[in-house]
């Protein structure tokens, strides 16, 4: 590549010839971009290139790259090779506010707006604002330009209006107007649909495509496949840090683009042979359990097998595991367990019947920071470690001996069991949360996403110690945000969509593409 | 800085750790500076048991009331009702005595009392997990109303005759030469030692104070611990009052209770920055609660102006969080 000449400031012709930057329309273009962190390349080379005009939708798995991509392009992060050309001249992007000078905005999945400010307020945050007398802040000239920038990006609502009081739609067309407002040519969308219904949705997509005729770009984002066919102009695939393919709006197919996500090439190794897998009997199911996100819900699982729950996000996969748990409230249908019928009000009744939940964000909902790896351990089970039924002294001796125990066999790497928990590394951390369950003596286990946040070492760790954990006679619930995991883990899926669950796949058909062809919908298959 | 998750710990260095080690023995090296230089000063007065029993029984009403506000900030809830609740204890009990001299026992008044309180710390427990309402904001109402109504049942009047001397024992009686108050904060500060460090109360409190969520998901019934350490707060501030009434030898309607509040917070969030770094306990406590005791009673013993003791004391307490803070910053 050429870039690295000096004089970055207007690029030679023959440099603009040799590398035909100047083609017209193109006004983003990144190159052969590099982010490596400590330990991993979260970008491998990308290529990726934005016209005048254009939707343009970025798919990948989680971890495939998007978010460091977008971070890089929006002046967050410093790549660490690679280039990157707005309207054919080379930048570099070492703020957001940089980038914002540039006109490159970013629309973050919960559009970054104050909900409890008005729309003109949200709108005019970040800008000097005007003033009489050098002093006060002119609201009615920024009444008035607020209601300008809302009828440019065709929003009708008063200007004054609570951010808080919007529609989730209406949120998203304002958090656009801010974008647009000041002066972006490029606007990035983070999942803006994520909190959309279908018609609202429908109404974000009229109003950018009306934008984008008028010479707008988007960067649109998303894991919704559909409505990637029904507005993007074109799209980029990522997979491990690289761009694993590119189309346009004619060339698309479902196929091509779902093979690209999940990696075609990829061997899909049989590490769970189910027809060797002895189940036992049944030991929880539910009927037509219902509550939040989810609805009629039915499953049975036996003891000894791994039950994968799979789906995008929103889909109710993550959600069920709540509802299982007692978390969220139970709105109908039935549970039980070992043939008992079960209702939960609240974890500790499912803690009671012998269900154990791993949940996903360690540092918010299992750990207990500050404390040390024995407290973390045998916090759910003091009861077996008091002296008397009232004073309920704690005996410590035993207490230390157990997690001791639970440690000693999770192989868990630590200076020792009294130092703190922080000390220890994610994988680590993750094998004391589980190892709390072990000792609890659950017999079903519920993991959400246990590999998130751990290096690939204590990945495999955690793969065997929940089949494992299966192979001693407990039975496991499986979710994950990582789509490659459930063919790996699991020795049965059931693939969750828009609350429902639309299919189950076992043994060879349960292959990441199978999964995620359910998990995506093929209503409108090409 | 979003993939720094597997470094840490991995980069510690060995050796001699300032920072670590004033976080941990910080202000216990003060609490021996100050003692030195006191004693240099004042030889003849400042390093002597008497004084030593002294200093121990002027802050035996602040470190009773201190132990049981540590019981709920290691929950992580603030309660702003201890000094109308001690207010409440020290005016409830000699109320009942003086009103009926001959029904109501010295034993009895104080159980009432102490019982009161308690129920208006399960009451303000119940604000705070059934209602959703911040512990700090319901403890300030509940504080406020508690106020009130003392002022209104004594028409603000103070209740100087009639108090029984059984009463004034608690506060001004002695066992073996030391005196009652001390005797009294020692024993609390025992008993909620005992509690915090070795029962799986203080382990659940301990756990809900870290992380509400992570105790909830292990089957820990978290809303029905705030009614509990609240209710053992009320009860210190009470006891606390109470004694304040027996030592005075007079039931006050208002402001017993204000004068300690500040110093109760100060002494348990300089605890907190002692031996464990940003926990709160009964140990680091008592270590706050001598360490106010001792820059008030050495600094007037040299003669220095009263003023210099608040001084002395914000200072104290921003170096003690400050020093504190150190390792947490770093831990992130």
């Amino acid at each position: 590549m050429s870039s690295n000449k000096v004089g970055v400031a207007s690029p030679t012709r023959d440099e603009a010839t040799s590398n035909a930057r100047e083609r017209p329309g193109v006004v983003l273009e990144v190159k052969g971009l590099v982010k490596e962190y400590p330990g991993t390349r979260a970008l491998d080379g990308v290529d990726i290139e934005i016209r005048q005009g254009e939707i343009h939708a970025l798919l990948g798995e989680n971890g495939a790259g998007k978010s460091t991509l977008i971070r890089s392009i929006c002046g967050a992060s410093r790549p660490t090779a690679g280039q990157i050309f707005i309207d054919g001249r080379p930048v570099e992007l070492n703020s957001p506010q940089e980038a914002q000078d540039l006109g490159i905005a970013v629309v973050h999945q919960h559009f970054n707006l104050v909900p409890q400010l008005s729309v003109a307020e949200n709108l005019f945050l970040s800008q000097t604002l005007p003033r009489r007398m050098g002093v006060f802040v002119n609201w009615s000239v920024i009444g008035r330009r607020a209601k300008k920038l809302l009828e440019r990006v065709g929003l009708n609502i008063d200007p004054w209006t609570e951010v808080s009081k919007l529609r989730p739609d209406e949120s998203a067309m304002v958090a656009i107007a801010k974008a647009i407002g000041s002066d972006a040519r490029i606007v990035i969308l983070d999942e803006p649909t994520s909190a959309l219904l279908p018609a609202e949705v429908s109404i974000l997509f009229g109003h950018m495509r009306r934008l984008a005729t008028e010479g707008h770009s988007f960067l649109y984002v998303s894991h919704r496949l559909t409505e990637v066919f029904e507005i993007a102009d074109r799209v980029t695939v990522l997979r491990d840090g690289r761009r694993a393919g590119a189309w346009t709006r004619e060339e698309m197919s479902r196929k091509a683009i779902i093979k690209a996500i999940v990696g075609g090439d990829k061997p899909w190794i049989e590490e769970t042979d189910v027809s060797r897998i002895a189940y036992g009997e049944s030991v929880f199911a539910a009927a037509a359990l219902a509550g939040g996100k989810v609805r009629d819900l039915t499953f049975e699982l036996r003891s000894g097998e791994i039950l994968g729950f799979a789906g995008l996000p929103g889909s109710g996969a993550e959600e069920a595991l709540d509802l299982l748990f007692g978390r969220s409230a139970v709105a109908g249908g039935h549970l039980t367990v070992h043939g008992k019928p079960l209702t939960l009000r609240s974890p500790r009744d499912a803690k009671t019947a012998g269900i154990a939940l791993v949940p996903k964000n360690r540092h918010t909902e299992s750990l207990l920071s500050g404390a040390s790896v024995r407290e973390n351990i045998s916090l759910p089970n003091l009861d077996r470690f008091v002296s008397d039924p009232f004073a309920r002294f704690i005996r410590r001796g035993r207490e230390r001996a157990e997690s001791q125990g639970v440690a000693a066999k999770l192989a868990i790497k630590m200076p020792g069991i009294e130092s703190s928990i922080d000390s220890l590394s994610g994988g680590n951390q993750q094998k004391a949360i589980l190892g709390r369950w072990l000792a609890s003596g659950a017999k079903i286990f519920m993991l959400n996403s246990p590999t998130a946040a751990v290096d690939i070492g204590a990945k495999a760790d955690i793969y065997n110690l929940i089949r494992e954990i299966a192979a001693s006679g407990a039975a496991v619930i499986f979710t994950s945000t990582e789509v490659e995991e459930f063919p790996r883990v699991c020795h049965r899926v059931i693939i969750f969509r828009d609350g429902v669950v639309v299919g189950e796949l076992s043994g060879a058909t349960a292959t990441e593409a199978n999964i995620m062809h359910l998990a995506v919908g093929d209503e409108d298959e090409r | 800085m979003s993939a720094s998750i597997e470094l840490k710990g991995s980069e510690r260095k060995p050796g001699f750790d300032l920072p670590a080690w004033l976080a941990r023995f910080g202000t216990l090296a003060s609490l021996a500076l100050l003692l030195i230089i006191f004693s240099f000063a004042r030889s003849d007065v400042f390093p002597t048991v008497d004084n030593l029993l002294n200093i121990m029984n002027q802050v035996s009403i602040l470190g009773t009331m201190a132990f049981g506000l540590t019981v709920c900030l290691v929950m992580g809830l603030f309660d702003l009702s201890i000094a109308a609740m001690a207010t409440l204890g020290g005016y409830v009990a000699t109320f009942l005595l003086v009103q009926y001299p001959d029904t109501i026992s010295v034993p009895v008044a104080v159980l009432i009392s102490l019982a009161i309180a308690a129920v208006i710390g399960v009451f303000n427990g119940l604000i705070v997990s059934y209602l959703g309402i911040s512990a700090f904001i319901a403890t300030l109402a509940t504080g406020s109303i508690i106020t009130g109504a003392m002022l209104g049942i004594s028409n603000s009047k103070t209740i100087i005759t009639g108090i029984p001397d059984e009463f004034l024992i608690i506060g001004q009686g002695s066992v073996f030469g030391v005196s009652n108050p001390i005797l009294i904060m020692l024993a609390i500060g025992v008993l909620l030692w005992l509690v915090l460090e070795h029962t799986q109360l203080g382990r659940h409190l301990y756990a809900i104070g870290g992380s509400a969520e992570a105790s909830r998901l292990s089957g820990i019934a978290v809303k029905r611990y705030a009614p509990i350490a609240l209710s053992i707060c009320a009860v210190c501030a009470a006891l606390g009052g109470l004694m304040a009434a027996s030592v005075l030898g007079a039931g006050r309607p208002q402001g017993v209770g204000d004068t300690y509040l500040l110093n109760a917070f100060a002494a348990v969030f300089i605890g907190a920055s002692s031996l464990r770094p940003g926990k709160f306990h009964i140990i680091g406590t008592f270590i706050g609660v001598m360490l106010i005791g001792i820059i008030n009673n050495g600094l007037s013993i040299m003669g220095v102006p009263t003023y210099w003791q608040y001084i002395v004391q914000g200072v104290l307490l921003i170096i003690a969080l400050f020093s504190a803070g150190l390792l947490t910053m770093r831990r992130r």
